[in-house]
């Protein structure tokens, strides 16, 4: 990315340039036809960056809704413990681990547990403060936090916030890698989550782990357009690891509909379908445990 | 051309204000566009100009309702989007629906679908940037 960064003023002065009438009369370079493949290669590169800005995987709140909705109760023995937050050394386990407990804190507000958000909050904040990103996470979070203890409603939304506002300051200060590794650590710890439960006996969460497949997918497409960064190394080839596991994962789909029911609402479908073997259930369970296991020691 | 030079180093410290000021468009503007749902995704904004297109590729699971908002800086005009499949089979669209900024809908199955934002071409001397947000939420059962 770092390479891509003096792009972005050149890109500006470039975009300022063609808009002004100014620059295309009294241009010296107008006439001559070495510009348009400049032009080709600029916004081929504003593209490339564009890709790298609008990119998503659903957040770990969205794992932890579905372990609540199906009965589970929280455990958190679970969790990252917040004291190993002072451990982590080196830019990438720091980021990886800000995932982690992003998810644990995403896990800890949809089970309502106001204490144990206020803690994991804070563990991230103390992270973010080691990595030199601690504009990320705003200081009166746990303020407001602390505030809105009786409402979940409030808990779940200034989590999710905070998990936005992280993602949101580490692209926009051109930490675009960091935040792959944030996205990543957090999608880790959200899979690891829902596979500790019985799942083998749960078609519904079975099913939602087999489609983590999809998510797998992007991720690594979205580790491939930084090429062979050194920092996303080690991450890159785990989750190529949990790919060959997700490969046994059959994924069917069919023509996409759109239609509208009589209360006026949208419903979209493809009859997909989604089947996974117990045995691969295990493969993925054990395999998401060793990764996790690794970088949160 | 003295005027450019002039002008130049300023401009090129625009963006990165402009940047700044999308998490703040994104929390004071788009955000509460998502009143009533669980905000389920990273943070996906830019500083687009008009002729910019950018994508979106999301998982959504079945069974769940979910809003999708773009949200863009007024200068932009009325941003288009629309949502795919992965085959590029249109499945909604923003011109059918008064250019509005939400689109609220539930999902029979779990799929991928493509979220794609045009900024529209302006026929002006001065072309405008502004940010524009992809937003997405679901239902919290």
């Amino acid at each position: 990315m770092r390479k891509l960064n003096w792009m972005k003023p050149a890109l500006a002065a470039f975009g300022f340039c063609a808009v002004l009438s100014a620059c295309e009369s009294g241009g010296a370079n107008t006439n001559q036809p070495a510009t348009k493949p400049n032009v080709d290669s600029l916004e081929m590169i504003k593209k490339e960056e564009l890709q790298k800005i609008f990119f998503s995987i659903p957040a770990p709140v969205e794992m932890a809704s579905l372990i609540k909705s199906n009965g589970y109760k929280y455990d958190a023995m679970l969790l990252n413990s917040t004291e190993n937050v002072s451990k982590y050394t080196g830019e990438a386990k720091q980021a990886i681990n800000l995932g982690v407990y992003g998810a644990d804190l995403s896990y800890a507000s949809i089970f309502d547990q106001k204490q144990e958000s206020m803690n994991y909050l804070a563990a991230a904040q103390k992270l973010a403060r080691q990595m030199g990103v601690d504009g990320a996470l705003q200081d009166d979070m746990i303020e407001r936090l602390n505030t809105n203890q009786d409402n979940r409603d409030s808990l779940i939304k200034i989590v999710t916030e905070a998990y936005t506002d992280l993602n949101g300051y580490l692209k926009e200060n051109n930490r675009i890698e960091v935040s792959a590794l944030v996205v990543a650590g957090g999608w880790m710890e959200a899979l690891y989550l829902s596979t500790r439960y019985s799942a083998i006996k749960d078609p519904a969460l079975k099913t939602r782990i087999a489609e983590q497949k999809l998510s797998l997918e992007q991720l690594i497409k979205y580790f491939d357009k930084f090429g062979e960064k050194e920092s996303l190394k080690e991450m890159k080839a785990d989750l190529m690891a949990m790919k060959a596991v997700f490969d046994e994962v059959q994924m069917s789909d069919g023509k996409t509909t759109s239609s509208k029911n009589a209360d006026g609402s949208f419903v979209i479908g493809n009859n997909s379908s989604t089947t996974m073997s117990d045995e691969t259930l295990k493969k993925i369970e054990t395999l998401v445990a060793q990764l996790r296991s690794k970088y949160i020691a | 051309m003295k005027l450019i030079r002039l002008i130049l180093p300023l401009m090129l410290l625009l963006p990165f204000a402009a940047d700044a000021q999308c998490r703040a468009f994104t929390k004071n503007k788009v955000l509460p566009l998502l009143d009533g749902y669980v905000q389920n995704d990273n943070y996906n904004s830019a500083v687009l100009v008009p002729g910019d297109e950018a994508e979106l590729l999301l998982t959504f699971y079945s069974g769940k309702e979910y809003r999708v908002v773009v949200g863009s800086h007024p200068v932009l005009g009325d941003i288009e989007f629309e949502i795919v499949d992965t085959n590029d089979e249109m499945v909604y669209s923003n011109k059918t629906a008064d250019n509005k900024s939400v689109f609220d809908f539930k999902m029979s199955n779990t799929q991928q679908l493509i979220v794609r934002v045009r900024v529209p071409k302006q026929d002006t001397a001065f072309s405008h940037e502004g940010c524009v947000t992809v937003l997405v939420g679901s239902k919290e059962k």
